[in-house]
């Protein structure tokens, strides 16, 4: 994977999923193609979490669920020092966790 | 179907133990047993949940190790791992078991030893259960996902931080008169949100939350030994039946869930359970809920259908599930004070429903309680077991 996040399309009723499932959660169908996820859209709910989980070293993460515009949601960090309800932000690339020697490449969000 | 029982129920105290797993589960099955008073009538099936054992305590098929200890050979074992819904499946299967004839008499036993590692290990190994790619990754934990729920459930229905200390201060209260739970200690409204030195006193976790909106660490195990209909007349005394048991799942990551504010897979749960039951929520005297965050114990209270949507903080607020009102909700403390040794936890909310339902339980007795009700909510929603109980004569 090039670090892009992908979700995907139903070859039978076209209904974009993310994450990806075996099965077209709409129409049952078990052909797809992947299609990249992001862009722009607006923040639905977002929290700072201090209970975090192995591999942080951070104090806290501050995640979101973002409500793209095409109506696919994803979740991802937030990187705004001014986070609200609704605020517009866009998705960019960026290492979300280091893994032993792997940085995993995943979505972020930041204000437009 | 056949009819099935609870003959006995039993539970060690919650919290740090330095017991080992299997010391943990032997105490709660010989409580449960003990109860039961099963005389020479043999055990058939002993079933075991459990969440995290193969990764924090490195011990699986915990079942057989449980026959072993208890030597109850040749007894079927079986070992269930379901995430935090561990502990209502293994009951849900062991009533098969019953009600479909296979067997007369299961020994269901939850159990959880997870403060043998540290929090950071702790919350990863309960995270693991979130979406690998779509969640985990980004250092999603349980926390966080109930923070986001959180904020957008306060959002849309008016939930103030004091409505969530109102669940905290009620279920310490609770708590404090049960000796089995974790933290027997009682908080005011003073101490965790309106006095300057709350902030110190309760920091955030997963903002809108804070540490008093959420359900300690602990170990411990619970028990309940049920039996069919034949058994229950030789035993004579208290009859408590299972009167329903549904159970639903959704989606895995949270996002995908068209509105994450629905607790879609509870209403559904709730719902098969009670028309199993041939019961409706306005009959039940007494409530066990999953409230490992205290907004999920107000989010619950509706989608069980005890309160329409957007009310159950206003039912909380006017006292209604206080121990003295119309609903008491958790009257054991909860997950948030009685604590949450995971595997354990579904089996004991209906312990101490079993309890109550004989009127057991002395100080916090709900009075004359003849339905109870429990919601074991597993992974963040997409795994949920509901269970109604119902004393016979």
């Amino acid at each position: 994977m090039s670090g892009k996040v992908y979700g995907m399309k139903c070859n039978s009723c076209g209904t974009v999923s993310y994450p990806k499932h075996a099965v077209c959660p709409d129409c049952r169908n078990e052909r797809f193609e992947e299609v990249a996820i992001g862009g722009e859209g607006k923040v639905l709910t977002y929290t700072d979490v201090y209970a975090l989980a192995i591999e942080y070293e951070t104090r806290y993460l501050r995640l979101a669920i973002v409500e793209l515009d095409d109506g696919i949601r994803v979740t991802g960090q937030l990187l705004d020092d001014e986070p609200k309800l609704g605020m517009r932000v866009k998705t960019i690339l960026g290492t979300v966790r280091q893994s032993g020697e792997t940085a995993i490449q995943g979505l972020q969000f930041v204000s437009v | 179907m056949k009819p099935v029982y609870i003959a006995g129920a039993g539970m060690t105290q919650f919290g740090r133990s330095e017991w080992t797993l299997m010391q943990l589960a032997s105490v709660a099955s010989l409580a449960a047993l003990h109860h039961a008073n099963l005389g020479d009538i043999r055990v058939d099936g002993v079933v075991v949940a459990n969440m995290g054992a193969a990764r924090v305590n490195r011990q699986t098929a915990l079942g057989s190790a449980l026959v072993d200890q208890l030597a109850l050979y040749p007894a079927t074992a079986e070992s269930v791992e379901n995430g935090p819904a561990s502990g209502a499946s293994a009951v849900k299967i062991g009533v098969q078991a019953i009600a479909s004839g296979m067997a007369d008499v299961v020994l269901v036993t939850g159990v959880e030893r997870m403060r043998v590692v540290n929090g950071l290990e702790g919350t990863d190994f309960v995270a693991s259960l979130s979406h690998p790619e779509a969640e985990y990754i980004y250092g999603v934990t349980l926390p966080a996902l109930a923070g986001m729920f959180a904020r957008l459930f306060m959002d849309k229905f008016g939930v103030e931080r004091k409505h969530l200390a109102m669940v905290a201060i009620k279920n310490h209260e609770n708590a404090a008169k049960n000796p089995y739970a974790h933290i027997q200690q009682t908080v005011t409204m003073e101490g965790i949100l309106t006095l300057p030195e709350a902030a110190v006193n309760n920091p955030p976790i997963a903002e809108p939350l804070h540490m008093f909106d959420c359900c300690p660490v602990s170990d411990g195990a619970a028990s309940l030994v049920l039996v069919s209909e034949d058994v229950a007349a030789k035993l004579g005394g208290p009859k408590v039946r299972v009167a329903g048991i549904g159970q639903a799942t959704d989606t895995h990551a949270v996002h995908e869930r068209e509105d994450p504010t629905d607790l879609k897979s509870v209403r559904i749960a709730a719902k098969t359970a009670f028309d199993r039951a041939g019961l409706k929520p306005q009959d039940v005297d007494v409530v066990e809920l999953h409230d490992a965050f205290t907004i999920l114990e107000i989010a619950e209270s509706e989608a069980s259908g005890f309160f329409p949507r957007g009310e159950g903080h206003k039912a909380l607020e006017r006292g209604e599930t206080r121990l003295d009102g119309a609903l008491p909700i958790n009257p054991s403390g909860g997950l948030k004070a009685k604590g949450h040794p995971v595997g354990a936890t579904g089996v004991a909310q209906l312990v101490e429903l079993v309890w109550q339902l004989r009127g057991e339980c002395d100080a916090r007795q709900v009075k004359d309680a003849k339905v109870a009700y429990a919601c074991n909510f597993g992974g963040f929603g997409n795994n949920v077991v509901a269970s109604v109980l119902q004393r016979e004569a």
